[in-house]
């Protein structure tokens, strides 16, 4: 019998012939990603008694958080991450200013089929759009990681979720797994290795595919995955400088479930206050009025979600009412969008451009609500008091939704733009 | 050796409605704006501040007492604070139906308790707060009353870290 992508990669790097769900490996990862929490973690890896890391190319280490430092204890943070990596000799440090860890990784060219990634961030599945496996990991494991290059997995029962059909106008890969998680609930991939298979996903580019591995997190996937293709080398090339070996499922391998999809009638889905999974078409919710509108963070601050953004705003203007904040993901994509006049075109229209970084993502800065605001954002989570008020109200759409939003006002269907 | 067996008095998470709490999120149980907070015997007092109806169980906590919840609790971010406030808190045990990937994670690397009960939503009636739970984290089994479930049995990891106190002890155990 076969075996799924998550065996598959695991007994490799195990140097096992082959493992079954359930069974607990170790390994040696290939990337230990941090962010602004890396300040904590050094602190935690100084109590365990070693003066080095394990290996400092190990290492990525982004601040991508609260950057530039809203305050001193912020500032503070930082200062203790760069010591740190001074002291260690760590070479992948991207400052402020470069942009969210789940862009820069791959990037920087430290995603790659096949590869193992572990990061303290929850939304690390997102580097499993390049045929690695990827998985968040808590601050004491990214310390023991840091110390002994080692750590343990329990190997995942897998899903395999194929979907197909032609995407309509308008509606993206968004829409598609906010469908997919509203379908199967958040804890319904808990700890499980999801695979993203059919026609859709083949058909859909690299950014495309890595909305759907970052929003894996929200079903409870402990990794996700879409098999490398001629798309995914082409983005990798010059970004990765090393060879690499690609791991695909087995055709027979058997998995816990296998879910089907056609998206060729998915209208434009919106995730409604406060879990994600309270997913509703646009149409329902259309015509809640929003205060403040967002275009930006791991799940879609990329090239083409910008572009889907301007699509929509250029030469309008967006409502007066209407606060719109705009963070690329990177400096990459941000460089990319001056030059194509993305960002021109959405100023112009009124929207407010943020660095590239999390932003208000998290509740932290750039951005925060008061009392009874509404946003619709592009980003991943829409939990009660996550981005300020405990009782402010968080819609999460994709970037055509939240463009058309703030063009209006109140939520509103793109595709009638 | 630390005890394998243990009892508490039990806090169930119930909603205004009286229904089990499934899906207790990260920032229900530790909300972003304490993040800052680094020293994880000031995390306790925020424990649950977040979670209508459970805004002051820090105060009512004790030591050694039992949390039961629904489905996958713990979900979200991977913020170890969603645990290390249990810690602080001192309690024995947290008994979900299920919980998030990287909470359970957190919380057997961190050695805080924490058991599977499948099946648990359906018979939440059966769990009141201020009952006293026996939990044995060896077989599983969960008494309450003369009546048992059958819970997860920690696994063998599970169990050596805990025993070792954390992860970082149980490294050094192997040495």
């Amino acid at each position: 019998m076969g075996h799924t992508f998550v065996e598959k990669v695991l007994a490799r790097k195990a140097g096992l012939e082959n493992v079954v769900p359930g069974q607990i490996v170790t390994v040696r990862p290939d990337k230990l990603l941090t962010h602004d929490n890396t300040s904590a973690i050094a602190a935690q890896f100084r109590k365990i008694g070693v003066d080095q890391v394990a290996d400092p190319t190990m290492n990525v280490i982004v601040l991508d958080h609260v950057t530039p430092a809203a305050n001193e204890t912020y500032a503070a943070g930082h200062k203790a991450v760069r010591e740190f990596v001074a002291e260690q000799g760590i070479t992948a440090f991207y400052d402020i200013g470069e942009g969210i860890c789940h862009q820069v990784l791959p990037e920087k060219g430290h995603a790659w089929p096949g590869g193992v990634i572990v990061g303290s961030d929850s939304h690390t599945p997102t580097h499993g759009a390049f045929g690695a496996f990827s998985a968040g990991i808590g601050r004491t494991e990214a310390a023991a990681v840091m110390a002994t290059g080692q750590i343990w997995l329990r190997v995942p029962d897998s899903f395999r979720i194929v979907v197909n059909g032609r995407l309509p106008e308008r509606v993206s890969a968004k829409d598609v797994i906010l469908h997919i998680i509203g379908d199967l609930r958040a804890d319904g991939a808990d700890y499980r290795s999801v695979e993203f298979a059919g026609r859709t996903i083949q058909n859909m580019s690299v950014s495309g595919r890595m909305v759907l591995t970052n929003m894996a997190a929200e079903m409870g996937a402990k990794n996700a995955v879409v098999e490398p293709d001629d798309q995914t080398r082409a983005w990798l090339k010059g970004r990765v400088k090393h060879g690499y070996e690609e791991v695909f499922a087995d055709p027979d391998a058997s998995y816990e479930r296998v879910i089907e999809y056609d998206v060729s009638d998915l209208a434009p889905q919106v995730a409604r206050p406060h879990t994600v999974d309270n997913v509703a078409p646009v149409t329902e919710v259309a015509g809640t009025p929003i205060n403040q509108a967002l275009v930006g963070t791991c799940t879609n601050g990329r090239l083409e979600d910008l572009e889907a953004a301007a699509e929509i705003l250029r030469g309008r203007h967006i409502a007066p009412n209407v606060r719109m904040l705009v963070l690329p993901a990177s400096r990459e994509v941000l460089l990319s969008a001056i030059e194509r006049g993305i960002v021109s075109d959405l100023v112009t229209a009124g929207a407010t451009l943020l660095n590239p970084g999390c932003g208000p993502c998290l509740g932290a800065h750039e951005g925060c609500m008061a009392p009874a605001e509404a946003t619709i954002s592009t980003a991943n989570r829409n939990f009660k008091g996550r981005m300020g008020s405990k009782e402010a109200f968080i819609y999460l759409g994709s970037p055509a939704t939240v463009a058309a939003s703030a063009l209006t006002g109140v939520i509103t269907d793109p595709r009638g733009i | 050796m630390k005890e394998t067996r243990i009892k508490g008095r039990l806090w169930v998470l119930t909603d205004p409605e009286g229904n089990l709490y499934d899906d207790i999120d990260t920032d229900m149980i530790f909300h972003n704006r304490y993040l800052h907070i680094t020293d994880v015997s000031q995390m306790g007092q925020y424990a649950l501040d977040n979670l209508k109806g459970w805004e002051d169980f820090a105060q009512k906590a004790q030591p050694g007492d039992l949390i039961v919840a629904g489905k996958n609790f713990g979900a979200g971010s991977s913020r170890q604070q969603a645990v290390d406030c249990f810690r602080a808190l001192g309690l024995g045990a947290i008994v979900a139906e299920s919980f998030g990937a990287i909470y359970k994670r957190n919380a057997i690397n961190s050695g805080m308790p924490i058991v599977a009960l499948p099946g648990l939503t359906g018979m939440a009636n059966e769990f009141e707060t201020g009952d006293v739970l026996a939990v044995d984290f060896e077989t599983g089994q969960l008494t309450l009353d003369g009546k048992t479930f059958q819970a997860e049995p920690f696994s063998q990891v599970q169990m050596d870290i805990y025993q070792a106190g954390d992860l970082f002890a149980y490294g050094k155990s192997l040495e």
